[in-house]
């Protein structure tokens, strides 16, 4: 059997397994996942809240940006708190303080220590007792309880209205004035972030964890990391080791020891024909470009929101742009035009590599850009509307926001882009079906990119597989399907698939050589990232199996980053094999740096915030944008500019390159990335994880610890690494728009040279 | 952050004086014809940052102060007069075809400088003028 044939059936094997696992895993969630009662009632027998509240109360919070506006159980933003945090901490002080009244000691807050911790302990059943009782759907709870959760409930109805009392805390919390503007709808709410609440210190029948494995850490409940979550982050940081020894092992017997290619004397690009399909793809590069300008402006405002939560420098932006806002389209549009980066590839690719035009292809690329145009439009639009309450809450899943970080424009729209998706793989595959039946040398690695694409595409549906009303828990578990599936699995493969595709058709690399190292590569990948999903759902209403499975699976992702070296050096060396390389020198550069950062943003940073008891206290804190910004933009925005410039090299292929803006803008991209890591997220999570170990969670998240001097200059010192970053954006943009322009006065002078 | 108000505006301050220092140098060395050394990498750099950090603190101040461009009438003249002595300065530095054109914006340059200087110091549109307008 030959390597390749072995390689295949690994593979096949291994996804097999994988998702086999993931999917069995998947009922166990379900079956297991914290229940939602019918009736919450007190002691006395009076109704409190009813599922109806509960399920209502999450579409209200769902409308308003959801989990764009502070978070749940540590999914979400981060200005405002985690609710669920949140709630039960203040639901505990007034519990406390009721307790202490009762007993006749006066207010909980005069009390000293070992009074205190006497209280505590008398209370404790009353949360961690679990007592929904399945038969009547009923959780009671004490009369205190009671007490104490109606007094919560005032403050967030007051909070999330325009009581004027609260007016600075939802400035701190970067809160719009009548963030809910309907009463009923503000109660509701209420009932959906008890819920949340209850489930983090409620335990498992017949155990002694909580719903949420204990998160959050919360001392005056005594919720603190469960045992197997030291086991696992033990375990996998082991299993981690060992991986990355037998990965060692492998690239000593077989790295450098395919033979090189004696590489063409001439760029066998140059003669690339560029057909009418391929040359109608500019435009998706031009929108790439206009896309990337408006997330970082985006992106600038959101961070401002940190600085003054309603307004920007005496301009009242949160009554038409409010956070939660700025902030969806902030991270969609991250998604966004990466992707179409990656789409205008494809279409570029295609019928170069087969060297056909299928007949209406071109026809084929306009018509899905100007689909993905509606969808970027006609969603945000929706996103808009429901934000402002303007949307009624019947149309909000269909079409306005679903609330789900990163999955959260609306159903019709998603389908909508699921719809777009196959459809570039239908113009992506005819344009190829010719390379693809030639079975010639290098079919089988265009068979392998195609293949990755075909997975993106495909995984994207993940998303449209929770319904208005799925438990909270099932949601999560979809919604990681497309997001951590698509950036720590298919994305991965085709990173390396693309980039060894590349050097292929460059006769840098031989076919059969490139095809072994990325079905190779695909099977290291696969074999952490399919189970490696679980990471993000320890604290997700799941039992410990998920948890055990996360941390050992996802420690395995760091393998083939922890040696990514190996790879970035071949990469850099590809600059000087032939003396017409310097044409691709950049895109090179950017191919570069997607390695760098795949080691220092997602291996470094990733596993940072990866064992379970480092989630435990780091989930939601400035350590997990810490590694969103290093690793998306670092991998796959970067990725996104290097395709985008390989592509730009073939559609313009006699313009001369201005070296010193795309070196500028290399490097102030890079660098901005950099600071804005090390004088902002980094420091500021670093703070916030010590104030969750002492005090508890919700303090690193509460407006008491954002609001002190330190924590706002560091968000001041966001500004020099983020104008640095602004920079090189914009003068990626220059580069672009200089090789049309540019290009048109060369011309012109070449005919005044002619005609003098 | 108010606490540190007296700290950032120390910054701000100190970094306008930086930064006229630096342009005064490099306008000298310009009309010295020594161009080379004014535009050099490191000179280049150290004034962007330079720049940077002013413009972080006076942001900053904005913010604390509630004090707005297109609000407050002294920030708006700051603003714009800013864009000239930027405008003016590269004109000094670099983009002046003739030296004479590259001595006069240097010198209108620095007036302006010296004329921002003064509207700070006022917080009033007019500048050093502001106690014949007040
Ligand atoms: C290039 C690949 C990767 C990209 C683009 C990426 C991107 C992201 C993004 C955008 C988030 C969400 C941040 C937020 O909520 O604001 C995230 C969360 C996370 N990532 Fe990654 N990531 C990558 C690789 C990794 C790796 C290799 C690991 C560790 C082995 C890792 C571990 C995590 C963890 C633990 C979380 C937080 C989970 C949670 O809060 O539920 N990531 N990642
Ligand atoms: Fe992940």
């Amino acid at each position: 059997m030959s390597t390749t044939r072995r390689l295949w059936l690994g593979l096949i094997a291994l996804l097999v397994g994988s998702f086999g696992v993931l999917l069995w895993m998947g009922g166990d969630i379900h079956r297991q996942a914290p229940p939602v009662p019918e009736r919450v009632a007190s002691s006395t027998g009076d109704t409190i809240y009813t599922r109806e509240d509960i399920e209502f109360g999450r579409q209200v919070w769902q409308s308003i940006g959801g989990m764009q506006l502070g978070s749940i159980w540590g999914h979400g933003a981060l200005i405002a708190p985690d609710w669920s945090a949140d709630w039960l901490h203040r639901e505990l002080v007034e519990r406390l303080d009721i307790e202490a009244r009762r007993t006749g000691l006066g207010s909980y807050s005069d009390l000293d220590e070992a009074q205190q911790a006497a209280l505590q302990s008398q209370i404790r059943a009353d949360y961690r007792d679990n007592t929904w009782n399945p038969e009547t759907g009923t959780i009671t709870v004490t009369e205190e309880r009671a007490e104490a959760i109606e007094r919560v409930a005032a403050h967030y109805v007051s909070l999330f209205g325009n009581d004027p009392d609260m007016t600075a805390l939802r400035e701190s919390y970067a809160m719009r004035e009548g963030t809910i503007e309907d009463e009923a709808r503000r109660e509701a709410v209420t009932a959906f972030f008890w819920w949340t609440a209850w489930a983090t210190t409620a335990e498992r029948p017949d155990s002694d964890i909580s719903y949420t494995q204990n998160w959050p850490h919360e001392p005056l409940v005594g919720n603190s990391p469960t045992p197997a979550s030291f086991m696992w982050t033990m375990f996998s940081i082991v299993f981690m080791l060992g991986g990355i020894g037998l990965l060692g092992w492998h690239y000593a017997v077989y790295h450098g020891r395919a033979p090189e290619p004696q590489p063409p004397v001439n760029d066998p690009l140059e003669e690339l024909v560029v057909t009418p399909s391929m040359r109608a793809t500019a435009k998706y590069f031009w929108v790439v470009v206009a896309l990337f300008l408006v997330q970082i402006l985006l992106g600038a405002i959101t961070a401002h929101y940190q600085v003054e939560g309603q307004e920007a420098y005496g301009f009242a932006l949160s009554e038409v742009l409010p956070y939660s806002l700025t902030r969806s389209w902030h991270t969609q549009l991250a998604v966004l035009w990466i992707a179409t980066a990656w789409l205008g590839t494809g279409l570029f690719i295609a019928p170069a590599v087969s060297g056909h035009e299928p007949r209406f292809q071109r026809l084929g690329v306009n018509f899905l850009f100007v689909c993905l145009l509606v969808i970027v439009v006609g969603a945000f639009a929706g996103q808009w509307l429901a934000v402002m309450n303007k949307l009624g809450l019947e149309y909000n899943f269909l079409f306005g926001h679903q609330g789900w970080e990163y999955t959260d424009i609306g159903r019709f729209w998603q389908a909508f882009l699921f719809i777009g998706l196959m459809l570039w793989l239908v113009l992506v595959g005819r344009g190829l079906w010719p390379a693809l039946k030639r079975r010639d040398e290098t079919s089988s690695i265009v068979a392998l990119l195609f293949l990755s694409t075909i997975a993106i595409g495909l995984f994207y549906g993940a998303g449209l597989l929770w319904r208005e009303n799925s438990h909270i828990a099932m949601v999560e578990y979809w919604r990681w399907w497309v997001v951590h599936l698509w950036v720590e699995g298919f994305f991965e493969v085709f990173a390396t698939a693309v980039i060894s595709f590349l050097f292929v058709k460059l006769g840098l690399v031989r076919a059969k050589f490139a095809t072994i190292n990325v079905l190779f590569a695909t099977m290291v990948f696969m074999a952490g990232g399919v189970l490696g999903v679980f990471h993000h759902l320890y604290f997700a209403g799941t039992t410990t199996a998920v948890l055990a499975l996360g941390a050992s699976f996802s420690a395995l992702e760091v393998v083939p980053l922890a040696l990514i070296g190996l790879e970035a050096y071949d990469t850099w060396s590809k600059q000087r094999a032939t003396p017409w390389m310097p044409r691709y020198r950049w895109p090179i550069m950017f191919f570069v740096a997607v390695s760098f950062w795949n080691l220092v943003g997602a291996g470094l940073f990733g596993f940072l915030i990866n064992t379970p008891i480092a989630l435990y206290y780091m989930q939601g804190l400035n350590l997990t944008p810490l590694h969103g910004h290093t690793a998306l933009f670092g991998v796959y925005g970067m990725l996104g500019i290097g395709l985008m410039l390989f592509c730009l090299r073939g559609l313009r292929p006699q313009a001369t390159w201005s070296e010193s803006w795309l070196r500028g803008s290399f490097w102030s991209l890079n660098v901005g990335l950099a600071l804005m890591a090390v004088l902002t997220l980094l420091p500021m999570g670093v703070l916030q994880l010590q104030a969750a170990l002492e005090e508890g969670y919700w303090y690193a998240r509460s407006a008491e610890f954002m609001g002190q001097p330190l924590i706002e200059l560091l968000v001041w010192m966001r500004v020099p690494g983020d104008t640095i970053f602004s920079i090189g954006a914009l003068m990626l943009s220059v580069f672009v728009a200089g090789l049309w322009f540019a290009r048109r006065r060369e011309a012109r002078q070449e005919v005044a040279a002619a005609e003098a | 952050m108010a606490e540190f108000y007296l700290q950032i505006r120390w910054v701000h301050v100190a970094a306008v004086f930086a930064s006229g220092a630096l342009f005064l140098l490099r306008g000298l060395l310009v009309l010295a014809g020594r161009k080379q050394w004014a535009l050099a990498v490191p000179v280049r750099y150290l004034s962007y940052t330079i720049d940077t950090i002013l413009l972080t603190a006076a942001l900053m101040l904005m913010t604390l102060l509630h004090q707005y461009p297109f609000v407050h009438g002294w920030l708006t003249v700051k603003v714009l007069a800013l864009v000239a002595y930027i405008l003016l300065g590269s004109i000094a530095l670099r983009r002046g075809k003739s030296a004479r054109t590259r001595r006069l914006a240097f010198g209108a340059a620095l007036l302006v400088y010296l004329f921002i200087l003064g509207v700070a110091r006022a917080h009033h549109p007019a500048g050093w003028l502001s106690t014949v307008f007040a």
